[in-house]
């Protein structure tokens, strides 16, 4: 009658479960981000901004969400450990990719980083979140300007290829590349966060469990 | 009804968790001479210790922040290593200590720890590395060492984290424990 009982129980309680990684460069606030998820959704607070210094490994996360869990993977994002993300690409649910929106000079490398991100093929259908972090800051763009500084970015690269690559050359590869782009972009969202005080962490918790309900990978 | 039980039976068992807590045992390993019983009394005493190659183990109790941490020192000499394994069960984490200036040994070393992580006892349990002796002129750099380890992707069900470390000056041994803290509390 127990076990009956306690099987009944796990079944109406059972959790599915889906990983996400948390990938971005170097200080952009990735493990900052996934301690402030931990104090936010656990009972037991997660390490205080203070005591995070680089990461070089992973960090873990767990967080139960009705009828999910959400595990998470915060990933190192020096230059020479950044070819460890891939290793992780095949079974994620989600990527979240954080920048930081404050720190104009590194802007060119994170698009760089984040533009070979988005065109890894394993990844492809998985539902991608760019953080614009530290959204605290007076001087960090907005939502609205880092997705337009991201554009401005992306034209300036077709252009820069454009121009040295010779006139007919694989032209239809761009074409088809382009359109992969494209579907690529329209699964992408782009959200503005604060780690460091937690504002707009739970709005991007909530689109994570949305889109992993649907990701179905 | 069978839901509030089994809530109030989980925060019940979280209680008692948490009372048990207060004693966590940590294994730490590493070849021999990798500092691990420096590291041990500098965070225990706060001293460095003139030390020889530990037969058998140190065991000592930490007090750090909140927690008393179990402490047991495992000597590294490769003889003894075998026996490191019959101190596995019930461990809440491992410091696993690297000479980051013994470029030779570091496979050794690696194959020590992949063979060691293996174990299904260990299986979960958080890792801490630490890159000792980052004052030598040649030390390599933890992201290095990472690379070489090779941990990453096939160790996806335990928080992991490489660390640099001077167990003489005492750097970076804080910052480990406080990371290792909030891994084995988050478990």
């Amino acid at each position: 009658m127990y076990h009956l009982l306690k099987g009944l129980h796990e079944h109406l309680t059972r959790k599915e479960e889906f990983s996400v990684i948390i990938i971005g460069l170097d200080g952009a606030g990735k493990t900052t981000l996934l301690e402030r998820i931990k104090t936010l959704y656990n009972d037991t607070p997660g390490l205080s901004p203070d005591k995070i210094g680089p990461t070089v490994g992973q960090n873990t996360g767990k967080i139960t969400l009705p009828s999910t869990i959400l595990q998470f993977w915060d990933l190192g994002g020096q230059r020479g450990i950044r070819n460890i993300w891939h290793r992780y690409y095949d079974d994620c649910h989600a990527v979240v990719y954080v920048i930081d929106a404050e720190d104009r000079e590194r802007f060119g490398e994170g698009w760089e980083v984040f533009d070979s991100v988005l065109s890894s093929p394993q990844i492809l259908g998985v539902p991608l979140l760019l953080l614009a972090n530290k959204q605290d800051s007076p001087t960090a763009l907005s939502v609205e300007e880092i997705r337009h500084d991201y554009e401005d970015w992306h034209q300036r690269k077709l252009e820069s290829a454009r121009r040295s690559a010779r006139y007919g050359e694989n032209q239809d590869g761009g074409r088809s590349e382009l359109s992969a782009r494209k579907e690529r972009i329209a699964s992408l969202d782009v959200m503005g966060v604060s780690a460091l005080e937690g504002t707009g962490v739970r709005a991007a918790v909530d689109w994570l469990f949305i889109r992993v309900q649907n990701s179905r990978r | 009804m069978g839901l509030s039980i089994s809530t109030l039976f989980s925060s019940l068992t979280r209680l008692v968790s948490w009372g048990k807590e207060q004693d966590v045992r940590i294994l730490m390993l590493g070849l021999d001479s990798a500092g691990k019983t420096t590291i041990l009394y500098r965070l225990q005493i706060g001293e460095v210790v003139t030390t020889i190659p530990t037969i058998g183990f140190n065991v000592e109790t930490v007090q750090y922040k909140n927690l008393k941490f179990q402490v047991w020192d495992l000597g590294g000499q490769s003889s003894i290593r075998p026996y490191w394994r019959c101190y596995f069960p019930n461990t809440s984490a491992i410091i696993y200590v690297i000479d980051s200036s013994d470029h030779s040994r570091l496979t050794t070393s690696r194959t020590e720890l992949l063979t060691m992580l293996s174990e299904e006892e260990l299986k979960g349990v958080p890792l801490l590395v630490f890159c000792n002796k980052q004052d030598v002129q040649d030390a390599l750099k933890p992201e290095e060492i990472s690379e070489q380890l090779g941990l990453a992707g096939g160790e996806k069900s335990r928080p992991w984290s490489v660390r640099g470390s001077c167990a003489t000056k005492g750097e970076g041994l804080e910052d480990g424990l406080d990371w290792l803290v909030s891994a084995i509390q988050q478990k």
